[in-house]
Protein backbone atom coordinates (compact mmCIF):
# COMPACT_ATOMS: atom_id res chain seq x y z
CA UNK A 1 0.00 0.00 0.00
CA UNK A 2 2.62 2.44 0.98
CA UNK A 3 4.88 2.04 -1.86
CA UNK A 4 1.41 2.30 -4.24
CA UNK A 5 1.11 5.46 -2.36
CA UNK A 6 4.63 6.73 -3.12
CA UNK A 7 4.19 5.83 -6.92
CA UNK A 8 0.68 7.58 -7.24
CA UNK A 9 2.45 10.55 -5.57
CA UNK A 10 5.54 10.18 -7.81
CA UNK A 11 4.27 10.07 -10.70
CA UNK A 12 1.24 13.10 -10.17
CA UNK A 13 -1.49 10.51 -10.67
CA UNK A 14 -2.72 12.41 -7.36
CA UNK A 15 -1.36 15.54 -5.84
CA UNK A 16 -2.57 14.72 -2.37
CA UNK A 17 -2.88 11.75 -0.21
CA UNK A 18 -5.09 11.86 2.64
CA UNK A 19 -4.67 8.62 4.92
CA UNK A 20 -4.07 8.15 8.72
CA UNK A 21 -0.74 9.05 10.98
CA UNK A 22 -0.13 7.94 14.27
CA UNK A 23 0.70 11.14 16.18
CA UNK A 24 1.69 10.87 20.12
CA UNK A 25 0.01 6.99 19.77
CA UNK A 26 -3.50 8.21 18.35
CA UNK A 27 -4.05 7.76 14.71
CA UNK A 28 -4.96 10.66 12.92
CA UNK A 29 -5.64 11.69 9.64
CA UNK A 30 -3.01 13.26 7.57
CA UNK A 31 -2.73 14.71 4.21
CA UNK A 32 0.72 12.49 2.58
CA UNK A 33 2.23 14.76 -0.28
CA UNK A 34 5.16 14.88 -2.68
CA UNK A 35 7.31 16.98 -0.94
CA UNK A 36 7.36 14.81 2.08
CA UNK A 37 7.46 11.36 0.33
CA UNK A 38 9.37 9.98 3.87
CA UNK A 39 6.30 10.58 5.34
CA UNK A 40 4.73 8.06 3.43
CA UNK A 41 6.11 5.26 5.67
CA UNK A 42 4.39 6.54 8.52
CA UNK A 43 1.10 5.64 6.79
CA UNK A 44 -1.54 3.39 8.82
CA UNK A 45 -4.91 2.33 8.32
CA UNK A 46 -6.69 -0.32 10.95
CA UNK A 47 -9.48 0.73 12.94
CA UNK A 48 -9.49 4.41 13.40
CA UNK A 49 -12.00 6.08 10.94
CA UNK A 50 -12.53 9.69 10.20
CA UNK A 51 -14.74 11.31 7.47
CA UNK A 52 -11.57 11.76 4.89
CA UNK A 53 -13.87 12.50 1.97
CA UNK A 54 -15.28 15.36 3.95
CA UNK A 55 -11.33 16.80 4.20
CA UNK A 56 -11.08 15.98 -0.08
CA UNK A 57 -14.54 18.05 0.06
CA UNK A 58 -12.92 21.05 2.12
CA UNK A 59 -9.61 21.17 -0.21
CA UNK A 60 -11.76 20.74 -3.69
CA UNK A 61 -13.80 23.93 -2.48
CA UNK A 62 -10.74 25.60 -2.64
CA UNK A 63 -8.92 23.90 -5.41
CA UNK A 64 -11.56 22.27 -8.09
CA UNK A 65 -9.13 20.63 -9.96
CA UNK A 66 -6.66 18.98 -7.74
CA UNK A 67 -6.39 15.48 -7.48
CA UNK A 68 -6.89 13.42 -4.58
CA UNK A 69 -5.82 9.77 -3.32
CA UNK A 70 -7.25 8.44 0.08
CA UNK A 71 -7.78 5.30 1.66
CA UNK A 72 -11.42 4.60 1.44
CA UNK A 73 -13.72 2.15 3.34
CA UNK A 74 -16.99 0.61 2.50
CA UNK A 75 -18.56 3.63 4.17
CA UNK A 76 -15.90 6.34 2.96
CA UNK A 77 -16.85 4.88 -0.79
CA UNK A 78 -20.35 5.23 -0.27
CA UNK A 79 -19.85 9.28 1.08
CA UNK A 80 -17.83 9.55 -2.22
CA UNK A 81 -20.94 8.01 -3.99
CA UNK A 82 -23.07 10.60 -2.74
CA UNK A 83 -20.92 13.60 -2.81
CA UNK A 84 -20.68 12.77 -6.86
CA UNK A 85 -24.24 12.61 -7.20
CA UNK A 86 -23.97 16.43 -5.26
CA UNK A 87 -21.48 17.47 -6.87
CA UNK A 88 -19.29 18.34 -4.42
CA UNK A 89 -16.47 16.03 -5.74
CA UNK A 90 -15.55 15.16 -9.71
CA UNK A 91 -15.10 11.34 -9.79
CA UNK A 92 -11.84 11.95 -11.95
CA UNK A 93 -10.19 13.47 -9.27
CA UNK A 94 -10.72 10.93 -6.62
CA UNK A 95 -8.70 7.92 -6.35
CA UNK A 96 -9.42 5.80 -3.76
CA UNK A 97 -7.24 2.50 -2.06
CA UNK A 98 -9.41 0.17 -0.51
CA UNK A 99 -9.13 -0.82 2.47
CA UNK A 100 -10.76 -3.20 5.10
CA UNK A 101 -13.49 -2.50 6.72
CA UNK A 102 -16.59 -4.21 8.12
CA UNK A 103 -16.64 -7.67 8.34
CA UNK A 104 -18.95 -9.89 6.40
CA UNK A 105 -19.52 -13.46 5.20
CA UNK A 106 -16.39 -13.50 3.21
CA UNK A 107 -14.06 -12.04 5.72
CA UNK A 108 -14.89 -12.58 9.07
CA UNK A 109 -12.41 -9.90 10.37
CA UNK A 110 -13.30 -5.92 10.16
CA UNK A 111 -11.75 -3.24 11.35
CA UNK A 112 -13.78 -0.16 12.16
CA UNK A 113 -14.06 1.82 15.40
CA UNK A 114 -17.68 0.82 15.25
CA UNK A 115 -17.93 -2.89 15.66
CA UNK A 116 -19.95 -3.95 18.69
CA UNK A 117 -21.91 -1.19 20.07
CA UNK A 118 -22.58 -1.28 23.79
CA UNK A 119 -25.25 -2.13 25.89
CA UNK A 120 -26.49 1.24 27.60
CA UNK A 121 -27.51 1.04 31.29
CA UNK A 122 -30.20 -0.01 33.00
CA UNK A 123 -31.57 3.45 32.93
CA UNK A 124 -31.45 4.37 29.75
CA UNK A 125 -32.79 1.06 28.52
CA UNK A 126 -35.68 2.21 31.07
CA UNK A 127 -36.45 5.49 29.83
CA UNK A 128 -34.29 5.99 27.00
CA UNK A 129 -33.46 4.42 23.43
CA UNK A 130 -31.10 1.83 23.60
CA UNK A 131 -28.29 2.61 20.91
CA UNK A 132 -28.58 -1.54 19.78
CA UNK A 133 -32.52 -1.37 18.67
CA UNK A 134 -33.38 -1.72 15.24
CA UNK A 135 -36.12 0.77 13.72
CA UNK A 136 -38.08 -2.26 13.10
CA UNK A 137 -38.42 -2.46 17.02
CA UNK A 138 -40.18 0.80 17.57
CA UNK A 139 -43.78 -0.57 15.62
CA UNK A 140 -44.67 -2.56 18.46
CA UNK A 141 -44.15 0.33 20.65
CA UNK A 142 -47.24 3.00 21.45
CA UNK A 143 -47.00 6.32 20.22
CA UNK A 144 -46.57 8.07 23.36
CA UNK A 145 -43.89 5.71 24.90
CA UNK A 146 -41.97 6.63 21.23
CA UNK A 147 -41.93 9.94 21.93
CA UNK A 148 -41.02 9.93 25.85
CA UNK A 149 -38.11 7.92 24.50
CA UNK A 150 -36.67 9.88 22.08
CA UNK A 151 -37.66 12.91 24.04
CA UNK A 152 -35.47 11.35 26.64
CA UNK A 153 -32.55 10.97 24.33
CA UNK A 154 -32.79 14.64 22.92
CA UNK A 155 -33.67 16.77 25.91
CA UNK A 156 -29.47 15.61 26.25
CA UNK A 157 -28.45 17.21 23.25
CA UNK A 158 -25.71 20.33 24.05
CA UNK A 159 -25.56 21.51 20.63
CA UNK A 160 -22.05 20.81 20.25
CA UNK A 161 -22.81 20.10 16.46
CA UNK A 162 -20.37 17.37 16.84
CA UNK A 163 -23.29 15.24 14.61
CA UNK A 164 -22.78 17.98 12.03
CA UNK A 165 -19.70 18.88 11.86
CA UNK A 166 -18.13 14.73 11.20
CA UNK A 167 -20.39 14.10 8.66
CA UNK A 168 -19.03 13.54 5.38
CA UNK A 169 -22.13 14.22 3.59
CA UNK A 170 -23.00 17.69 5.38
CA UNK A 171 -21.38 20.04 2.74
CA UNK A 172 -23.78 23.24 2.85
CA UNK A 173 -22.24 26.36 3.36
CA UNK A 174 -25.66 28.14 5.47
CA UNK A 175 -26.59 25.24 7.78
CA UNK A 176 -30.26 25.35 8.69
CA UNK A 177 -29.59 24.50 12.46
CA UNK A 178 -27.29 27.39 12.59
CA UNK A 179 -30.31 29.82 11.71
CA UNK A 180 -31.59 31.45 14.19
CA UNK A 181 -35.22 31.57 13.35
CA UNK A 182 -35.69 27.82 12.60
CA UNK A 183 -33.75 27.12 15.41
CA UNK A 184 -34.18 29.13 18.72
CA UNK A 185 -30.94 30.26 20.00
CA UNK A 186 -29.95 30.52 23.45
CA UNK A 187 -30.72 27.96 25.29
CA UNK A 188 -29.99 24.24 26.13
CA UNK A 189 -30.51 21.31 25.18
CA UNK A 190 -32.11 23.27 21.53
CA UNK A 191 -35.08 23.39 20.35
CA UNK A 192 -35.48 19.69 20.77
CA UNK A 193 -36.84 17.65 18.70
CA UNK A 194 -36.84 20.16 15.84
CA UNK A 195 -33.07 20.03 16.03
CA UNK A 196 -32.67 16.32 15.50
CA UNK A 197 -35.47 16.02 13.29
CA UNK A 198 -34.16 19.10 10.84
CA UNK A 199 -30.97 17.07 10.65
CA UNK A 200 -32.51 14.03 10.31
CA UNK A 201 -34.68 15.56 7.15
CA UNK A 202 -31.95 16.58 5.69
CA UNK A 203 -30.15 13.07 5.97
CA UNK A 204 -32.85 11.90 3.73
CA UNK A 205 -31.08 9.97 0.57
CA UNK A 206 -27.57 11.42 1.57
CA UNK A 207 -26.89 9.13 4.96
CA UNK A 208 -24.71 6.35 4.08
CA UNK A 209 -24.88 4.64 7.26
CA UNK A 210 -21.56 5.28 8.66
CA UNK A 211 -22.49 5.95 12.31
CA UNK A 212 -19.55 8.71 13.08
CA UNK A 213 -21.99 11.03 14.15
CA UNK A 214 -22.79 8.46 17.25
CA UNK A 215 -19.29 8.05 18.10
CA UNK A 216 -19.34 11.21 17.46
CA UNK A 217 -22.17 12.34 20.52
CA UNK A 218 -20.89 13.16 23.52
CA UNK A 219 -23.84 12.58 25.21
CA UNK A 220 -24.48 9.12 23.27
CA UNK A 221 -27.66 10.05 21.42
CA UNK A 222 -28.35 7.21 19.07
CA UNK A 223 -28.44 8.85 15.90
CA UNK A 224 -27.29 5.91 13.94
CA UNK A 225 -30.74 4.21 15.15
CA UNK A 226 -32.37 7.73 14.07
CA UNK A 227 -30.79 7.71 10.35
CA UNK A 228 -30.87 3.85 9.79
CA UNK A 229 -34.77 4.67 9.91
CA UNK A 230 -34.52 8.10 7.48
CA UNK A 231 -32.80 5.17 5.24
CA UNK A 232 -35.30 2.82 5.77
CA UNK A 233 -37.76 4.87 4.55
CA UNK A 234 -35.85 6.53 2.05
CA UNK A 235 -35.66 2.91 0.76
CA UNK A 236 -39.25 2.00 0.73
CA UNK A 237 -41.13 4.81 0.08
CA UNK A 238 -38.83 6.26 -2.95
CA UNK A 239 -36.89 2.92 -3.71
CA UNK A 240 -33.41 4.80 -3.33
CA UNK A 241 -30.18 2.78 -1.83
CA UNK A 242 -28.34 5.82 -0.79
CA UNK A 243 -24.67 5.90 -2.12
CA UNK A 244 -25.08 2.56 -3.83
CA UNK A 245 -24.80 4.30 -7.30
CA UNK A 246 -24.97 7.40 -9.42
CA UNK A 247 -28.52 7.87 -9.64
CA UNK A 248 -29.82 11.14 -8.26
CA UNK A 249 -31.44 11.22 -4.83
CA UNK A 250 -35.31 11.35 -5.38
CA UNK A 251 -35.02 14.90 -3.07
CA UNK A 252 -32.41 16.50 -4.92
CA UNK A 253 -34.15 19.54 -6.59
CA UNK A 254 -31.44 19.55 -9.43
CA UNK A 255 -33.05 18.10 -12.56
CA UNK A 256 -36.48 16.92 -10.78
CA UNK A 257 -39.08 15.53 -13.10
CA UNK A 258 -43.07 15.57 -12.70
CA UNK A 259 -43.62 11.76 -11.68
CA UNK A 260 -46.95 12.32 -10.49
CA UNK A 261 -49.69 11.90 -13.82
CA UNK A 262 -51.82 14.79 -14.07
CA UNK A 263 -55.37 13.08 -12.76
CA UNK A 264 -59.14 14.50 -13.52
CA UNK A 265 -60.47 15.56 -11.01
CA UNK A 266 -63.21 13.67 -8.76
CA UNK A 267 -66.57 13.69 -10.23
CA UNK A 268 -68.54 11.87 -7.89
CA UNK A 269 -69.95 14.67 -4.75
CA UNK A 270 -68.31 14.09 -1.21
CA UNK A 271 -70.25 12.56 1.09
CA UNK A 272 -72.32 15.01 3.49
CA UNK B 1 -41.21 17.76 -4.46
CA UNK B 2 -43.50 18.75 -2.00
CA UNK B 3 -45.25 15.35 -2.03
CA UNK B 4 -41.96 13.72 -1.03
CA UNK B 5 -41.29 15.80 1.61
CA UNK B 6 -44.33 15.30 3.63
CA UNK B 7 -44.52 11.41 2.81
CA UNK B 8 -41.27 11.16 4.37
CA UNK B 9 -41.97 13.54 7.47
CA UNK B 10 -45.57 11.81 7.75
CA UNK B 11 -43.15 8.35 8.04
CA UNK B 12 -40.55 10.09 10.64
CA UNK B 13 -43.11 11.67 12.54
CA UNK B 14 -44.88 8.24 13.21
CA UNK B 15 -41.34 6.84 14.18
CA UNK B 16 -40.84 9.57 16.53
CA UNK B 17 -44.22 9.12 18.17
CA UNK B 18 -46.23 11.90 16.49
CA UNK B 19 -47.65 10.13 13.51
CA UNK B 20 -50.79 11.15 11.96
CA UNK B 21 -50.64 15.04 12.94
CA UNK B 22 -49.20 16.33 9.39
CA UNK B 23 -51.69 15.70 6.24
CA UNK B 24 -51.60 16.98 2.97
CA UNK B 25 -54.21 18.26 0.60
CA UNK B 26 -54.49 19.57 -2.79
CA UNK B 27 -57.87 22.07 -2.83
CA UNK B 28 -58.39 24.08 -5.86
CA UNK B 29 -59.87 27.28 -4.60
CA UNK B 30 -63.05 25.87 -6.64
CA UNK B 31 -63.33 22.67 -4.04
CA UNK B 32 -65.48 24.65 -0.83
CA UNK B 33 -66.85 21.63 -0.29
CA UNK B 34 -63.71 19.49 -0.58
CA UNK B 35 -61.89 21.82 1.47
CA UNK B 36 -65.06 22.10 4.29
CA UNK B 37 -64.46 18.25 4.27
CA UNK B 38 -60.69 18.04 4.57
CA UNK B 39 -60.37 20.40 7.59
CA UNK B 40 -63.27 19.00 9.06
CA UNK B 41 -62.07 15.27 9.50
CA UNK B 42 -58.49 16.54 9.85
CA UNK B 43 -59.34 18.74 12.73
CA UNK B 44 -61.35 15.63 14.46
CA UNK B 45 -58.67 13.18 13.71
CA UNK B 46 -56.58 15.61 15.74
CA UNK B 47 -59.00 16.35 18.23
CA UNK B 48 -58.94 12.52 19.10
CA UNK B 49 -55.30 12.32 19.42
CA UNK B 50 -55.05 15.50 21.77
CA UNK B 51 -53.32 18.19 22.28
CA UNK B 52 -49.17 18.55 21.16
CA UNK B 53 -47.67 17.02 23.37
CA UNK B 54 -44.64 19.03 22.97
CA UNK B 55 -46.28 22.30 24.36
CA UNK B 56 -43.24 23.85 26.50
CA UNK B 57 -40.78 21.33 25.66
CA UNK B 58 -38.37 23.98 23.87
CA UNK B 59 -35.38 24.42 25.85
CA UNK B 60 -35.40 25.56 29.83
CA UNK B 61 -38.72 24.50 30.60
CA UNK B 62 -38.07 20.77 29.22
CA UNK B 63 -38.77 19.22 32.62
CA UNK B 64 -42.54 20.57 32.72
CA UNK B 65 -43.11 19.32 29.55
CA UNK B 66 -46.28 16.42 29.44
CA UNK B 67 -44.16 13.94 27.44
CA UNK B 68 -41.71 13.64 30.66
CA UNK B 69 -44.55 12.62 32.81
CA UNK B 70 -45.10 9.69 31.11
CA UNK B 71 -41.47 8.59 32.87
CA UNK B 72 -39.48 9.36 35.84
CA UNK B 73 -36.88 12.10 34.49
CA UNK B 74 -34.11 10.05 34.70
CA UNK B 75 -31.07 12.77 34.98
CA UNK B 76 -31.31 15.29 37.75
CA UNK B 77 -28.73 17.42 36.47
CA UNK B 78 -30.33 18.41 33.26
CA UNK B 79 -32.33 20.74 35.55
CA UNK B 80 -33.72 24.18 33.94
CA UNK B 81 -30.61 27.13 35.03
CA UNK B 82 -32.96 29.30 36.39
CA UNK B 83 -32.97 31.09 40.20
CA UNK B 84 -35.61 27.69 41.27
CA UNK B 85 -33.63 26.25 44.26
CA UNK B 86 -34.32 22.71 45.88
CA UNK B 87 -37.82 23.63 46.83
CA UNK B 88 -38.60 23.31 42.79
CA UNK B 89 -36.70 19.83 42.38
CA UNK B 90 -38.73 18.60 45.14
CA UNK B 91 -41.79 19.36 43.72
CA UNK B 92 -40.53 17.89 40.45
CA UNK B 93 -39.60 14.83 42.39
CA UNK B 94 -42.71 14.38 44.03
CA UNK B 95 -44.84 14.82 40.93
CA UNK B 96 -42.59 12.80 38.84
CA UNK B 97 -43.00 10.13 41.87
CA UNK B 98 -46.68 10.60 41.73
CA UNK B 99 -46.96 10.08 37.94
CA UNK B 100 -45.00 6.89 38.08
Amino acid sequence: MKSKVKRWLEEGIVDLFLGYKMVMGHPLPYSFNKANLDAVDELIDGPARYSLEKVATHIAAVDPDIKIGMLARDCNQRALNVLYIWNQLKEDNIKAVNVNCCPSNLKAHGDCSYLAPEKPAPLKQQVGVDNTLCPEDFEEMEQPECLSRWMNEFQKCIKCYGCRNICPVCFCKECSLEHGDLIGKGALPPEVPIFHLVRATHMAGRCIDCGLCEDACPVDIPLRLLYRKVNDIVKTVFDYETGSGADQSPLSILGDKVTLEPQPMQTNPPAV
Amino acid sequence: MTVKRVTFLQELLSFMGLGGRLHLEWISSAEAQKFVQVITDFTEKIRSLGPNPLIGASGARLLDAPYLKTVKPHNTLLKPPDSAGIAEEATHEIKSETVA
